[in-house]
Protein backbone atom coordinates (compact mmCIF):
# COMPACT_ATOMS: atom_id res chain seq x y z
CA UNK A 1 0.00 0.00 0.00
CA UNK A 2 0.99 3.58 -0.29
CA UNK A 3 3.66 4.37 2.27
CA UNK A 4 2.32 7.44 3.97
CA UNK A 5 3.76 9.40 6.81
CA UNK A 6 1.79 9.09 9.96
CA UNK A 7 1.97 12.35 11.77
CA UNK A 8 1.95 11.93 15.46
CA UNK A 9 0.97 14.52 17.97
CA UNK A 10 3.76 16.87 18.89
CA UNK A 11 5.15 15.26 21.99
CA UNK A 12 5.31 18.47 23.96
CA UNK A 13 1.79 19.37 22.96
CA UNK A 14 0.59 15.96 23.94
CA UNK A 15 2.16 16.27 27.35
CA UNK A 16 0.83 19.71 28.03
CA UNK A 17 -2.60 21.13 27.60
CA UNK A 18 -1.92 24.72 28.54
CA UNK A 19 -1.16 27.44 26.05
CA UNK A 20 1.99 29.48 25.72
CA UNK A 21 4.05 30.49 28.73
CA UNK A 22 1.87 28.83 31.29
CA UNK A 23 3.75 27.45 34.29
CA UNK A 24 3.63 23.73 35.01
CA UNK A 25 4.46 22.15 31.65
CA UNK A 26 4.76 18.66 33.02
CA UNK A 27 1.72 16.57 33.87
CA UNK A 28 1.03 16.61 37.60
CA UNK A 29 -1.09 13.48 37.64
CA UNK A 30 -1.45 10.14 35.94
CA UNK A 31 -3.77 10.31 32.94
CA UNK A 32 -5.25 7.47 30.95
CA UNK A 33 -7.14 7.88 27.71
CA UNK A 34 -8.89 5.58 25.29
CA UNK A 35 -10.20 6.53 21.86
CA UNK A 36 -12.23 4.29 19.60
CA UNK A 37 -12.82 5.44 16.04
CA UNK A 38 -14.76 3.86 13.22
CA UNK A 39 -13.87 5.05 9.73
CA UNK A 40 -16.01 4.14 6.74
CA UNK A 41 -15.47 5.23 3.15
CA UNK A 42 -18.51 5.58 0.92
CA UNK A 43 -18.71 3.02 -1.86
CA UNK A 44 -18.13 4.32 -5.35
CA UNK A 45 -21.30 4.70 -7.41
CA UNK A 46 -21.72 2.11 -10.16
CA UNK A 47 -21.17 4.84 -12.73
CA UNK A 48 -17.60 5.38 -11.44
CA UNK A 49 -16.19 2.15 -10.15
CA UNK A 50 -16.01 -1.46 -11.16
CA UNK A 51 -13.99 -4.38 -9.89
CA UNK A 52 -14.46 -7.56 -7.94
CA UNK A 53 -15.23 -5.46 -4.92
CA UNK A 54 -16.38 -1.87 -4.82
CA UNK A 55 -16.65 -1.73 -1.03
CA UNK A 56 -14.07 0.77 0.05
CA UNK A 57 -12.01 0.98 3.19
CA UNK A 58 -13.34 0.47 6.68
CA UNK A 59 -11.04 0.95 9.66
CA UNK A 60 -11.59 0.35 13.35
CA UNK A 61 -9.02 2.06 15.55
CA UNK A 62 -8.32 1.63 19.24
CA UNK A 63 -5.93 4.13 20.79
CA UNK A 64 -4.63 3.97 24.34
CA UNK A 65 -2.52 6.54 26.10
CA UNK A 66 -0.91 6.62 29.52
CA UNK A 67 0.80 9.77 30.81
CA UNK A 68 2.57 9.93 34.13
CA UNK A 69 4.90 12.29 36.02
CA UNK A 70 8.36 10.84 36.75
CA UNK A 71 10.04 13.26 39.11
CA UNK A 72 10.61 16.39 37.05
CA UNK A 73 9.95 14.48 33.85
CA UNK A 74 6.75 13.29 32.21
CA UNK A 75 6.47 9.96 30.43
CA UNK A 76 3.83 8.93 27.92
CA UNK A 77 3.06 5.63 26.26
CA UNK A 78 0.81 5.42 23.22
CA UNK A 79 -0.58 2.25 21.72
CA UNK A 80 -2.67 2.03 18.55
CA UNK A 81 -4.37 -1.09 17.24
CA UNK A 82 -6.21 -0.95 13.94
CA UNK A 83 -8.05 -3.39 11.74
CA UNK A 84 -8.60 -2.48 8.13
CA UNK A 85 -10.63 -4.06 5.36
CA UNK A 86 -12.01 -3.18 1.96
CA UNK A 87 -10.97 -2.54 -1.60
CA UNK A 88 -9.02 0.41 -2.90
CA UNK A 89 -8.62 2.19 -6.24
CA UNK A 90 -6.31 0.24 -8.55
CA UNK A 91 -6.18 2.09 -11.87
CA UNK A 92 -8.42 4.20 -14.11
CA UNK A 93 -9.53 3.12 -17.54
CA UNK A 94 -11.07 5.38 -20.21
CA UNK A 95 -13.74 4.07 -22.54
CA UNK A 96 -14.08 4.88 -26.23
CA UNK A 97 -15.86 8.14 -25.37
CA UNK A 98 -13.19 9.17 -22.88
CA UNK A 99 -15.37 8.47 -19.84
CA UNK A 100 -13.24 7.36 -16.88
CA UNK A 101 -13.93 4.24 -14.87
CA UNK A 102 -12.19 3.53 -11.59
CA UNK A 103 -11.06 -0.08 -11.43
CA UNK A 104 -10.95 -1.26 -7.83
CA UNK A 105 -8.51 -3.79 -6.42
CA UNK A 106 -9.71 -7.32 -7.04
CA UNK A 107 -9.21 -8.66 -3.56
CA UNK A 108 -10.58 -7.12 -0.44
CA UNK A 109 -7.65 -6.22 1.77
CA UNK A 110 -7.89 -7.24 5.41
CA UNK A 111 -5.13 -6.61 7.89
CA UNK A 112 -4.10 -5.36 11.31
CA UNK A 113 -1.76 -2.58 12.36
CA UNK A 114 -0.08 -2.05 15.70
CA UNK A 115 1.79 1.08 16.64
CA UNK A 116 3.57 1.81 19.91
CA UNK A 117 5.32 5.00 20.89
CA UNK A 118 7.05 6.17 24.06
CA UNK A 119 7.84 9.77 24.90
CA UNK A 120 9.83 11.31 27.73
CA UNK A 121 9.66 15.05 28.37
CA UNK A 122 11.97 16.73 30.85
CA UNK A 123 13.35 20.16 31.67
CA UNK A 124 16.92 21.07 30.72
CA UNK A 125 17.51 24.39 32.43
CA UNK A 126 14.63 26.53 31.25
CA UNK A 127 14.11 24.52 28.09
CA UNK A 128 11.54 21.75 27.95
CA UNK A 129 12.80 18.80 25.91
CA UNK A 130 10.97 15.69 24.72
CA UNK A 131 12.38 12.60 23.05
CA UNK A 132 10.29 9.86 21.50
CA UNK A 133 10.70 6.44 19.95
CA UNK A 134 8.09 4.51 18.00
CA UNK A 135 7.52 1.26 16.15
CA UNK A 136 4.72 0.37 13.75
CA UNK A 137 3.95 -3.03 12.23
CA UNK A 138 1.39 -4.47 9.85
CA UNK A 139 1.38 -7.39 7.45
CA UNK A 140 3.23 -5.62 4.68
CA UNK A 141 4.72 -2.63 6.43
CA UNK A 142 7.16 -1.93 9.24
CA UNK A 143 8.51 1.37 10.52
CA UNK A 144 10.85 2.57 13.25
CA UNK A 145 10.95 6.23 14.12
CA UNK A 146 12.46 8.60 16.63
CA UNK A 147 12.42 12.29 17.31
CA UNK A 148 13.33 15.15 19.62
CA UNK A 149 11.50 18.38 20.31
CA UNK A 150 12.04 21.44 22.48
CA UNK A 151 10.14 24.42 23.77
CA UNK A 152 11.55 27.52 25.40
CA UNK A 153 9.91 30.63 26.78
CA UNK A 154 12.36 33.40 27.69
CA UNK A 155 11.56 34.59 31.20
CA UNK A 156 9.04 37.39 31.31
CA UNK A 157 8.56 37.41 27.54
CA UNK A 158 5.36 37.16 25.56
CA UNK A 159 6.76 34.69 23.07
CA UNK A 160 8.22 31.21 23.04
CA UNK A 161 10.21 29.06 20.65
CA UNK A 162 9.60 25.47 19.71
CA UNK A 163 11.12 23.04 17.26
CA UNK A 164 11.72 19.42 16.48
CA UNK A 165 13.50 16.89 14.32
CA UNK A 166 12.26 13.42 13.46
CA UNK A 167 13.50 10.44 11.47
CA UNK A 168 11.76 7.30 10.28
CA UNK A 169 12.92 4.15 8.52
CA UNK A 170 10.09 2.33 6.75
CA UNK A 171 10.17 -1.03 5.02
CA UNK A 172 7.40 -2.59 2.97
CA UNK A 173 6.86 -6.04 1.57
CA UNK A 174 3.69 -6.25 -0.55
CA UNK A 175 1.40 -9.15 0.27
CA UNK A 176 -0.94 -8.81 -2.71
CA UNK A 177 0.10 -9.22 -6.34
CA UNK A 178 3.37 -10.99 -5.57
CA UNK A 179 2.77 -13.37 -8.48
CA UNK A 180 3.11 -10.45 -10.89
CA UNK A 181 6.66 -10.03 -12.13
CA UNK A 182 6.50 -6.23 -12.09
CA UNK A 183 5.36 -5.92 -8.46
CA UNK A 184 8.24 -5.18 -6.13
CA UNK A 185 9.18 -7.78 -3.54
CA UNK A 186 10.69 -5.45 -0.93
CA UNK A 187 11.42 -1.77 -0.66
CA UNK A 188 12.34 0.82 1.94
CA UNK A 189 12.54 4.52 2.50
CA UNK A 190 14.04 7.09 4.86
CA UNK A 191 12.16 10.15 6.05
CA UNK A 192 13.41 13.21 7.84
CA UNK A 193 11.37 16.13 9.02
CA UNK A 194 12.15 19.27 10.98
CA UNK A 195 10.09 22.24 12.11
CA UNK A 196 10.59 25.44 14.03
CA UNK A 197 8.04 27.89 15.33
CA UNK A 198 7.42 30.93 17.44
CA UNK A 199 4.34 31.52 19.57
CA UNK A 200 3.25 35.01 20.52
CA UNK A 201 0.83 36.30 23.11
CA UNK A 202 -1.14 38.97 21.31
CA UNK A 203 -3.28 39.82 24.32
CA UNK A 204 -4.83 38.34 27.48
CA UNK A 205 -7.18 36.28 25.30
CA UNK A 206 -5.18 35.74 22.12
CA UNK A 207 -2.18 33.66 21.17
CA UNK A 208 -0.67 33.00 17.75
CA UNK A 209 1.82 30.38 16.64
CA UNK A 210 3.69 30.57 13.35
CA UNK A 211 5.96 27.82 12.11
CA UNK A 212 7.96 26.51 9.20
CA UNK A 213 8.46 22.85 8.43
CA UNK A 214 10.61 20.83 6.06
CA UNK A 215 10.39 17.15 5.18
CA UNK A 216 12.43 14.89 2.95
CA UNK A 217 11.48 11.41 1.80
CA UNK A 218 14.09 9.25 0.10
CA UNK A 219 13.65 5.74 -1.32
CA UNK A 220 10.58 3.90 -2.54
CA UNK A 221 7.77 6.47 -2.57
CA UNK A 222 5.48 4.68 -5.03
CA UNK A 223 2.42 2.59 -4.21
CA UNK A 224 2.92 -1.10 -5.03
CA UNK A 225 -0.85 -1.68 -5.04
CA UNK A 226 -1.64 0.92 -7.64
CA UNK A 227 -1.20 0.97 -11.39
CA UNK A 228 -1.59 3.39 -14.31
CA UNK A 229 -3.34 2.65 -17.59
CA UNK A 230 -1.43 3.22 -20.85
CA UNK A 231 -3.91 3.66 -23.67
CA UNK A 232 -1.52 2.91 -26.54
CA UNK A 233 -0.62 -0.41 -24.91
CA UNK A 234 -4.17 -1.17 -23.70
CA UNK A 235 -2.46 -2.30 -20.52
CA UNK A 236 -1.48 -0.97 -17.12
CA UNK A 237 1.93 -0.49 -15.58
CA UNK A 238 3.09 -0.16 -11.94
CA UNK A 239 2.72 3.14 -10.11
CA UNK A 240 6.14 4.77 -10.39
CA UNK A 241 7.05 8.01 -8.58
CA UNK A 242 10.33 9.86 -8.10
CA UNK A 243 12.59 8.43 -5.39
CA UNK A 244 12.88 11.72 -3.56
CA UNK A 245 10.36 14.22 -2.31
CA UNK A 246 11.10 17.35 -0.33
CA UNK A 247 8.35 19.59 0.98
CA UNK A 248 7.90 22.83 2.89
CA UNK A 249 5.07 24.03 5.06
CA UNK A 250 4.22 27.41 6.57
CA UNK A 251 1.61 27.28 9.30
CA UNK A 252 -0.24 29.64 11.58
CA UNK A 253 -2.49 28.76 14.50
CA UNK A 254 -4.59 31.39 16.24
CA UNK A 255 -6.42 30.92 19.54
CA UNK A 256 -8.80 33.56 20.83
CA UNK A 257 -10.92 33.32 23.95
CA UNK A 258 -14.32 34.96 23.61
CA UNK A 259 -14.95 35.68 27.28
CA UNK A 260 -18.56 36.91 27.04
CA UNK A 261 -19.56 33.62 25.40
CA UNK A 262 -17.19 31.34 27.32
CA UNK A 263 -15.81 29.92 24.11
CA UNK A 264 -12.48 29.58 22.33
CA UNK A 265 -12.08 30.24 18.61
CA UNK A 266 -9.40 28.22 16.82
CA UNK A 267 -8.20 29.17 13.34
CA UNK A 268 -5.44 27.14 11.67
CA UNK A 269 -3.92 27.66 8.23
CA UNK A 270 -1.20 25.70 6.46
CA UNK A 271 0.47 26.29 3.13
CA UNK A 272 2.24 23.30 1.57
CA UNK A 273 4.64 23.15 -1.36
CA UNK A 274 6.65 20.15 -2.58
CA UNK A 275 9.18 18.96 -5.13
CA UNK A 276 6.46 17.12 -7.06
CA UNK A 277 4.83 20.53 -7.71
CA UNK A 278 1.95 19.88 -5.36
CA UNK A 279 0.79 22.99 -3.54
CA UNK A 280 -1.98 22.83 -0.97
CA UNK A 281 -3.95 25.10 1.32
CA UNK A 282 -5.61 23.91 4.51
CA UNK A 283 -7.92 26.02 6.66
CA UNK A 284 -9.40 24.68 9.86
CA UNK A 285 -11.86 26.68 11.98
CA UNK A 286 -13.20 25.37 15.30
CA UNK A 287 -15.43 26.80 18.01
CA UNK A 288 -14.90 25.29 21.46
CA UNK A 289 -18.02 26.14 23.45
CA UNK A 290 -18.04 25.31 27.16
CA UNK A 291 -21.36 25.26 28.96
CA UNK A 292 -22.57 24.28 32.42
CA UNK A 293 -18.87 24.06 33.39
CA UNK A 294 -18.55 20.39 32.49
CA UNK A 295 -19.75 20.21 28.89
CA UNK A 296 -17.89 21.23 25.78
CA UNK A 297 -19.33 21.24 22.28
CA UNK A 298 -16.96 21.77 19.35
CA UNK A 299 -18.23 22.24 15.84
CA UNK A 300 -15.47 22.64 13.27
CA UNK A 301 -14.98 23.07 9.57
CA UNK A 302 -11.91 22.08 7.57
CA UNK A 303 -11.22 23.10 4.00
CA UNK A 304 -8.44 21.61 1.90
CA UNK A 305 -7.33 22.16 -1.70
CA UNK A 306 -4.37 20.73 -3.61
CA UNK A 307 -2.89 20.94 -7.08
CA UNK A 308 -1.71 17.81 -8.87
CA UNK A 309 1.75 16.24 -8.94
CA UNK A 310 3.54 17.04 -12.21
CA UNK A 311 3.61 13.42 -13.35
CA UNK A 312 0.04 12.55 -12.36
CA UNK A 313 -2.60 11.69 -14.95
CA UNK A 314 -5.83 9.70 -14.67
CA UNK A 315 -4.41 7.60 -17.54
CA UNK A 316 -1.63 8.03 -20.09
CA UNK A 317 -1.67 7.93 -23.89
CA UNK A 318 1.92 6.67 -23.89
CA UNK A 319 4.53 5.94 -21.25
CA UNK A 320 6.21 9.18 -20.13
CA UNK A 321 9.80 9.72 -21.24
CA UNK A 322 10.95 9.74 -17.61
CA UNK A 323 9.02 6.53 -16.88
CA UNK A 324 7.00 8.12 -14.08
CA UNK A 325 3.34 7.22 -13.74
CA UNK A 326 0.65 7.58 -11.11
CA UNK A 327 -3.13 7.78 -11.30
CA UNK A 328 -3.51 7.88 -7.53
CA UNK A 329 -6.35 10.23 -6.58
CA UNK A 330 -4.16 11.50 -3.75
CA UNK A 331 -1.87 13.11 -6.32
CA UNK A 332 -4.76 14.51 -8.39
CA UNK A 333 -6.13 18.07 -8.20
CA UNK A 334 -9.13 18.40 -5.90
CA UNK A 335 -10.56 20.07 -2.84
CA UNK A 336 -12.14 18.62 0.28
CA UNK A 337 -14.60 19.80 2.85
CA UNK A 338 -14.89 18.28 6.28
CA UNK A 339 -17.58 18.95 8.89
CA UNK A 340 -17.12 17.80 12.48
CA UNK A 341 -18.96 17.90 15.74
CA UNK A 342 -17.42 16.78 19.04
CA UNK A 343 -18.90 16.64 22.52
CA UNK A 344 -17.09 16.21 25.84
CA UNK A 345 -18.45 15.79 29.35
CA UNK A 346 -16.38 15.83 32.54
CA UNK A 347 -17.68 13.81 35.48
CA UNK A 348 -15.28 14.14 38.37
CA UNK A 349 -12.01 12.54 37.31
CA UNK A 350 -13.67 11.02 34.25
CA UNK A 351 -14.15 12.47 30.82
CA UNK A 352 -16.54 11.04 28.27
CA UNK A 353 -17.01 12.09 24.72
CA UNK A 354 -17.94 11.37 21.16
CA UNK A 355 -17.62 12.89 17.75
CA UNK A 356 -18.65 12.65 14.15
CA UNK A 357 -16.93 13.79 10.98
CA UNK A 358 -18.04 13.80 7.37
CA UNK A 359 -15.36 14.33 4.72
CA UNK A 360 -15.98 14.79 1.03
CA UNK A 361 -13.38 15.32 -1.68
CA UNK A 362 -14.41 16.77 -5.02
CA UNK A 363 -12.94 18.60 -7.99
CA UNK A 364 -15.65 21.21 -7.42
CA UNK A 365 -14.05 22.17 -4.10
CA UNK A 366 -10.61 22.84 -5.60
CA UNK A 367 -9.33 26.41 -5.58
CA UNK A 368 -8.26 26.12 -9.19
CA UNK A 369 -10.43 24.70 -11.95
CA UNK A 370 -9.95 20.99 -12.56
CA UNK A 371 -10.26 19.65 -16.10
CA UNK A 372 -10.78 16.00 -15.23
CA UNK A 373 -11.88 14.79 -11.83
CA UNK A 374 -10.31 11.59 -10.56
CA UNK A 375 -13.16 9.09 -10.11
CA UNK A 376 -11.51 7.57 -7.04
CA UNK A 377 -11.83 10.64 -4.79
CA UNK A 378 -12.81 9.66 -1.29
CA UNK A 379 -15.81 10.44 0.86
CA UNK A 380 -15.92 9.12 4.41
CA UNK A 381 -17.70 9.18 7.72
CA UNK A 382 -15.76 8.83 10.98
CA UNK A 383 -17.30 8.26 14.39
CA UNK A 384 -15.30 8.44 17.60
CA UNK A 385 -15.79 7.66 21.25
CA UNK A 386 -13.45 8.79 24.02
CA UNK A 387 -12.99 7.84 27.65
CA UNK A 388 -10.36 9.38 29.94
CA UNK A 389 -9.55 9.13 33.61
CA UNK A 390 -7.14 11.08 35.83
CA UNK A 391 -5.86 9.81 39.15
CA UNK B 1 9.00 28.49 -2.38
CA UNK B 2 8.83 32.26 -2.94
CA UNK B 3 5.18 32.25 -1.89
CA UNK B 4 6.12 30.25 1.18
CA UNK B 5 8.79 32.73 2.28
CA UNK B 6 6.46 35.68 1.66
CA UNK B 7 3.65 34.08 3.63
CA UNK B 8 6.00 33.23 6.50
CA UNK B 9 7.44 36.74 6.57
CA UNK B 10 4.01 38.30 6.69
CA UNK B 11 2.90 36.04 9.51
CA UNK B 12 6.03 36.76 11.51
CA UNK B 13 5.67 40.50 10.98
CA UNK B 14 2.04 40.38 11.99
CA UNK B 15 2.88 38.51 15.16
CA UNK B 16 5.85 40.69 16.10
CA UNK B 17 3.96 43.92 15.64
CA UNK B 18 1.00 42.59 17.59
CA UNK B 19 2.99 41.07 20.46
CA UNK B 20 2.07 42.73 23.76
CA UNK B 21 3.30 42.18 27.30
CA UNK B 22 0.71 40.30 29.33
CA UNK B 23 1.28 39.86 33.05
CA UNK B 24 1.24 36.39 34.52
CA UNK B 25 -2.00 37.09 36.38
CA UNK B 26 -3.65 38.16 33.13
CA UNK B 27 -3.02 34.80 31.50
CA UNK B 28 -5.88 32.91 33.08
CA UNK B 29 -7.86 32.67 29.86
CA UNK B 30 -4.77 31.59 27.93
CA UNK B 31 -4.34 28.74 30.40
CA UNK B 32 -7.79 27.29 29.72
CA UNK B 33 -7.63 23.77 28.29
CA UNK B 34 -9.73 24.78 25.28
CA UNK B 35 -7.14 27.45 24.45
CA UNK B 36 -4.36 24.90 23.93
CA UNK B 37 -3.04 24.55 20.40
CA UNK B 38 -4.39 21.00 20.59
CA UNK B 39 -6.98 20.57 23.35
CA UNK B 40 -7.41 16.89 22.48
CA UNK B 41 -4.06 15.58 21.18
CA UNK B 42 -5.30 12.01 20.83
CA UNK B 43 -8.26 12.91 18.61
CA UNK B 44 -6.19 15.44 16.67
CA UNK B 45 -3.52 12.79 16.07
CA UNK B 46 -6.10 10.33 14.80
CA UNK B 47 -7.61 12.84 12.38
CA UNK B 48 -4.20 13.92 11.13
CA UNK B 49 -3.35 10.29 10.47
CA UNK B 50 -6.49 9.87 8.35
CA UNK B 51 -5.90 13.10 6.44
CA UNK B 52 -2.28 12.22 5.75
CA UNK B 53 -3.44 8.88 4.37
CA UNK B 54 -5.86 10.53 1.95
CA UNK B 55 -4.16 13.76 0.89
CA UNK B 56 -0.89 14.73 -0.80
CA UNK B 57 0.03 17.42 1.71
CA UNK B 58 1.23 16.76 5.23
CA UNK B 59 3.43 18.36 7.87
CA UNK B 60 3.31 21.42 10.05
CA UNK B 61 4.45 21.98 13.64
CA UNK B 62 4.48 18.23 14.30
CA UNK B 63 6.93 15.38 13.84
CA UNK B 64 6.23 12.48 11.51
CA UNK B 65 5.78 9.25 13.36
CA UNK B 66 6.00 5.70 12.06
CA UNK B 67 4.69 5.10 8.56
CA UNK B 68 1.72 3.01 7.63
CA UNK B 69 0.46 1.22 4.56
CA UNK B 70 -2.67 3.28 4.24
CA UNK B 71 -4.80 2.96 1.16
Amino acid sequence: MKPTRMNKTTALQALTSAALAIPGLAAAEVQTEYLYAHYQEADLPASKGVGQSSERYEINSHRFRLTSPLGEATAALNLTLESMSGASPWYIMPDANGKLTQIMSGASISEERADVEATLAYPVGDVQVAVSLGYSKEDDYEAVNGGAEFEHTPEGQAYSFSGGIGYSYDRLEPTVGRSSLDVIRKADRDSLNVYGGVSFILGPQTVLQTSLGYALGDGYLSDPYKRAYIQSQTDHIPDNRPGERSSWTASARLRHYVAPLGAALHADYRYYDDEWEVTAHTLDIAWHQTFADTWRLTPSLRYYSQSQAYFYAPFYQNVRADGLASSDYRLSPYGALSLRLDLRKAIGAWELGGGIERYEASADYALESVKVENPGLVEYLALSFKLAYRF
Amino acid sequence: MKQLITASGMLLLLALTGCVPVKAWERGDLARPEMAFEPDPMLAGYRRHVEFSKEAASGGPVLSGGGCGCN
